[in-house]
């Protein structure tokens, strides 16, 4: 029998996400070196930085897609550096992909539905009912009967949202949601995922829209070569960032 | 041409007409399930159990069907399996031997799908095995019917191999027509004629699937 320290069993804070030491390396490249970041409830934290800089491999870790080589992950209170514990998580978050990843062979309904049927096992009737109602959080109730296929980039990834929000998650993860849509599609999903944030869902948002994380992030980390450069307020990190690094960063990104 | 002679023999040809679909349609049934699990296995890359899938592959498809028939017919005393039948002997050949393409066909089904699809239904909660079953399978039917359709078309005729260890299906009442009445000629066209009676509904649905997928 293996006795563990109380840090190992027990969250070390109240946050939904607390991070700390993240060490990650895929081959010979460290891609995460030593991350601490902590995500309250209702609080919603935008994630920014070049790409290679190891945010999408940090999301990916905070829903168990990868695991971390070192330190502490807890999300929702489930420990992911345990192995064991980990796919706890699986039911509990809700991951928005960047290439949607809907499931072609399912109306919209149907895919909302399929872990509800599956995972929770309520009845066809009630999942239906409540299917519906996450479409229509994302306005798409006159929808339900589409094909993946017969809807737009944006319609999908709406979809992607209202399946991974009919399973009530505690914290919901975008992954770069809006880079594969056209540009004019954008704002139907950053509209969706803003009415998320004044509804009080936690939320960690990786993204190169810097007006979302600007006028809906609580919370700015701008990462650099597998670690947190510098992290505050929007207004902080886009108003006066300390580091010659950040200030390239978004002098790049904003001036396009 | 006397055709008198075939319809005097009409039982024995109807009888190994009966066989061979029965023996088809068992090992179609078996094979396809074969090749699923090896298939699934081969995919989820679980360490021993995926290279003990291979080394199957590798020598199921790597040796005649008429040897493994044989082998497995005459060889069972050996191998403990004791009193094989012959309908057991010739389905379990058969279905070793085109489960081995069968599971390949699904692979590259299975393979084709992309991982974000997993990643998806992973995180929603699935199990790996209702992932497999409902996210992943479906998604493979375009790719895979039509070839597991033709697979299915070539084992309906190699069903005549297990004439060699004496199972009584079409070719081999056929032989016995000929030994007793003479004919050959005649019997062999009418064994061909029936075989391609067999095959021919499969045809006819892998070509309507093929130009469904053309058109999709």
């Amino acid at each position: 029998m293996i006795t563990k320290s109380p840090m190992e069993r027990t969250p070390p804070t109240t946050a939904q996400v607390a991070l700390s030491g993240v060490h990650k390396r895929f081959g010979d490249l460290e891609v995460l070196k030593g991350v601490d970041i902590e995500v309250g409830s209702g609080e919603v934290v935008v994630l920014i930085g070049a790409s290679g800089s190891g945010k999408s491999t940090l999301l990916r870790i905070m829903c168990d897609l990868e695991r971390a080589d070192r330190g502490e992950v807890w999300v929702n209170g489930v420990p992911l550096h345990d192995r064991r514990r980990a796919p706890e998580i699986f039911g509990h978050v809700g991951m928005v992909f960047q290439q949607f990843n809907l499931f072609p062979h399912r109306t919209a309904l149907g895919n909302v539905t399929l872990a509800l049927l599956k995972v929770r096992k309520i009845s066809r009737k009630a999942a239906d009912e409540r299917g519906r109602e996450a479409l229509a959080r994302v306005g798409l109730a006159d929808k339900a009967d589409a094909y993946p296929a017969q809807l737009s980039g944006g319609q999908q990834q709406r979809v992607a949202i209202a399946r991974a929000l009919a399973m009530d998650p505690a914290v919901m993860f975008f992954d770069e949601p809006t880079s594969a849509l056209d540009p004019e599609l954008v704002g139907e999903v950053t509209g969706v995922m803003r009415s998320l944030a004044d509804e009080g869902m936690t939320m960690v948002v990786v993204t190169h829209e810097m007006r979302f994380a600007r006028d809906t992030a609580d919370h700015v980390v701008f990462m650099d070569g597998g670690v947190v450069l510098e992290q505050g307020t929007p207004e902080r990190v886009f108003g006066s960032p300390a580091e010659a690094r950040t200030q390239q960063f978004l002098h790049r990104v904003l001036d396009t | 041409m006397d055709w008198s002679v075939l319809w005097s023999n009409r039982d024995l040809y109807a009888s190994g007409l009966w066989s061979t679909v029965e023996l088809s349609a068992a090992a179609i049934a078996a094979c396809t399930l074969l090749g699923l699990v090896i298939a699934a296995i081969r995919t989820s890359r679980i360490p021993v159990l995926a290279q003990l899938a291979r080394c199957y592959l590798e020598v199921f498809r790597g040796t005649p069907l008429l040897v493994q028939m044989l082998f497995i017919y005459f060889g069972a005393a050996y191998l403990g399996i004791g009193n094989i039948s012959v309908f057991g002997a010739a389905l379990l050949a058969l279905t070793l031997f085109q489960g081995a393409y069968v599971a390949e066909i699904f692979r590259s089904g299975i393979e084709a799908v992309p991982r974000g699809q997993w990643e998806a239904a992973r995180v929603l909660g699935l199990s790996r095995v209702q992932t497999f079953g409902t996210v992943i399978l479906p998604q493979t039917r375009a790719i895979v019917l039509p070839p597991l359709v033709g697979q299915y078309l070539s084992l309906v005729k190699d069903t005549s191999i297990a004439v060699v260890i004496g199972y009584a299906e079409l070719l081999r009442e056929g032989q016995a027509i000929v030994d007793r009445d003479g004919h050959p000629g005649m019997a062999y066209l009418a064994i061909a004629v029936l075989y391609f009676v067999i095959c021919s509904p499969l045809s006819v649905v892998v070509r309507r699937m093929e130009r469904k997928a053309v058109t999709a």
